[in-house]
């Protein structure tokens, strides 16, 4: 068939709607496709895109079901009439390797949570009621020691932590701005395995970053993950019980205060959009309940 | 079925290159075999209806109909019907409507098309008018990349090889030495198949059906009866592009046509003993004994395999060679494939069979089932 300028208006009216990354559905190579379109092999594809639509295009390159591929322009074939036809073709992306897991070791035990949330004290009872089982471990910190912190973080030198870093010793790390410079968070891989080689669970009270570091390290099947939620329907309700108990805790100015509602607001949401990081959320209304919780879902501190 | 619809006449050509046989030629030889077949006379014949999808684009010859009306002496009535490489049992569809509505008594039907006059790259470039046009033309694909599309999610997602695919081929090849009117009747083995030249990756030459001349032509009729009835004719449609498709292993209208085609003779698919299904690619045959009721999915190869090994019991498939063997004039294949039920059915004493052709991607499906009354 012809392809006449009617129907070569018609496809570049309805290319944009094609212009969007995809997935391959299925994909075939034409030895001999038809004269209209050249002399050499043609590899064509039927991409899901971002939208949902499907669309039947060619690649620029052989590729694999389920690969992800990027749209370019790019001449088609030239007609009879010697006319350039440019179409939007597909360009499969560079496979991603999948990153090798360390052998399952063991597990560990992850509490995640809003600060002002309790995960403090929810770790201090649980250490304190299971010292046999779970021993906690320490986050390092390139901060200044401060009033009120209770020897979770292990204080070091901005040298060092970069230095470990590099040598790949540090298993998860996150880096939080602050008005002077930015401080870093991580932990060491040294500190959990010490932990394993004691035969305990290695306890982490953690925030995001550093809870899918983990998971991208160990895997998520080595993490027992829960998170803590404050009590209240809705994220208003969550957010001024939050507000309530920092204020407590009177530890910190109203302008760090109002800092950490926006990153608790931000956890909040996390927890909504990445289920799949935690196998059981608590709400912490009674400490009691929540302790209880634990050590009926941690395997071997129920016994 | 509203009448007793009645199978008592059929016939064709030898599928093939004909050089020396145009489109009038081809009609003419189906129906006089098909006319010498039945008990009724030329002038009984009181509608003709032609099955044809490319006699325009391959042949420049529109209107079958007054073309096909003039082989009879009376010039009866006469429409075409097209619905790509289902365009015969359409026809038959549309022939079983007349008979039913009591608008017509006894009606000829012939499938035909003419496509060896055309180079491959024309015969290809016209079949896919039973594409998309807008949708999918524009990518370059053609029917075996199509087939080739649904052929390597199918292998992604049941894990079927490509030496079990081959089994489908050969065991058609096998079957079409004892079939007269076969295009190839040799038998090739799954190794040579599986050696032949990639056309749309992962399908190879011979996994495709071959590019024919040919007709075939039966005669349907409530006023004369025969031990063949037509006890159930049934068409689905699906989307035309498999851009709007949900999926690609399995085919709604193969589904559609078949169920309603099983609720209308009253039977389930363990009472059909003689099965001519549309493998115009090899894969194509795997995904309709799925779809029509004969495997779970992904399995239909078990059945080409006991059917290799020749174990008895297992379901008569394609015992005609098939699409791939007999030959594929595309239109020509939907009234072949009823043919052959009905050969089968006699020779073999069986009661029930069904005769299967789609167009395109399966956008249409018709199904047929023939019941075999011997007196």
């Amino acid at each position: 068939m012809k392809i006449t300028p009617a129907i070569a208006a018609r496809a570049a009216a309805r290319r944009p709607r094609s212009l969007q990354e995809g997935t391959i559905i299925s994909l075939t190579t034409l030895t001999h496709p038809l004269a209209a379109f050249g002399n050499r092999p043609r590899t064509i594809a039927l991409i899901r895109l971002e939208d949902g639509s499907k669309s039947l295009a060619s690649l620029t390159a052989p590729g694999v079901i389920g690969q992800t591929v990027r749209p370019r322009m790019r001449l088609s074939h030239i007609t009879e009439d010697q006319l350039r036809m440019y179409d939007v073709s597909y360009e499969p992306l560079a496979l991603q390797r999948v990153p090798e897991h360390a052998p399952f070791p063991g597990y560990i035990l992850a509490l995640t949570g809003p600060s002002g949330v309790g995960k403090s004290t929810v770790s201090r009872l649980l250490l304190h009621a299971c010292a046999e089982y779970v021993q906690n471990v320490p986050i390092l910190t390139t901060r200044a020691r401060k009033p009120g912190d209770e020897g979770e973080y292990r204080y070091v030198s901005k040298e060092k932590f970069s230095q470990w870093l590099e040598d790949g010793e540090i298993v998860a790390v996150t880096k939080i701005p602050s008005q002077d410079e930015a401080r870093w968070y991580g932990y060491r891989a040294r500190d959990i395995e010490a932990i394993w080689k004691k035969g305990k669970v290695p306890l982490v009270i953690t925030e995001t970053h550093l809870l899918q570091g983990l998971a991208n390290h160990y895997s998520r099947r080595s993490i027992l993950s829960f998170g803590l939620l404050p009590p209240g329907r809705s994220k208003r309700t969550m957010l001024s019980c939050l507000l309530r108990r920092l204020r407590q805790r009177g530890r910190e100015t109203e302008e760090q205060i109002a800092a950490r509602l926006d990153v608790a607001e931000q956890d909040l949401q996390f927890f909504q959009n990445r289920k799949d990081l935690f196998d059981h959320l608590m709400v912490n209304d009674d400490l009691n309940k929540v302790i209880d919780f634990l050590k009926k879902k941690v395997p071997g501190l129920s016994a | 079925m509203e009448r007793a619809v009645s199978l008592i006449g059929f016939g064709q050509t030898r599928f093939g290159e004909w050089w020396g046989k145009g489109i009038k030629d081809l009609m003419a030889e189906a129906t006089n075999a098909a006319l010498d077949a039945a008990p009724c006379t030329a002038l009984d014949i009181d509608l003709i209806i032609v099955g044809n999808m490319l006699a325009e684009t391959l042949n420049g010859q529109a209107h079958l109909s007054a073309l096909a009306s003039t082989l009879l002496p009376h010039r009866p009535p006469a429409l075409r019907v097209e619905s790509a490489c289902g365009s015969g049992a359409f026809a038959l569809h549309t022939a079983s409507a007349m008979l039913e509505s009591g608008r017509a008594r006894t009606v000829l039907v012939i499938g035909v098309e003419k496509m060896t006059d055309a180079s491959a790259d024309e015969a290809a470039d016209a079949l896919m008018g039973a594409a998309d046009a807008e949708k999918d033309r524009p990518s370059g694909i053609t029917f075996p990349g199509i087939f080739g599309l649904v052929a390597a999610r199918y292998m992604h997602d049941y894990g079927l090889q490509r030496d079990e695919l081959s089994l489908v081929s050969a065991v058609h090849h096998r079957q079409a030495t004892e079939n007269p009117f076969a295009q190839f009747r040799s038998e090739i083995s799954p190794e040579t198949i599986s050696k032949s030249p990639l056309i749309a990756d992962p399908l190879r030459l011979l996994d495709c059906s071959p590019i024919s001349d040919g007709a075939a032509a039966c005669i349907l009729s409530t006023a004369f009866q025969s031990d063949l009835r037509l006890v159930a004719s049934q068409i689905a449609t699906d989307a035309l592009s498999l851009a709007d498709r949900e999926e690609l292993t399995s085919f709604a209208a193969n589904r559609d046509a078949s169920e309603r085609a099983y609720l209308e003779a009253n039977i389930r698919p363990k009472d059909i003993e003689v099965l001519e299904t549309h493998d115009c690619f090899s894969i194509a045959a795997l995904i309709n004994l799925e779809d029509l009721g004969f495997a779970e999915p992904g399995e239909a190869i078990s059945i080409y395999r006991n059917l290799y090994d020749g174990i008895p019991g297992t379901l008569a498939v394609n015992r005609s060679g098939g699409l791939k063997a007999c030959g594929h004039p595309v239109a020509a294949t939907g009234i072949k494939q009823l043919i052959d039920t009905g050969k089968q059915l006699r020779a073999s004493n069986s009661r029930f069979g069904m005769a299967h052709n789609f167009g395109g991607v399966c956008a249409t499906c018709a199904v047929h089932v023939l019941e075999h009354l011997p007196s």
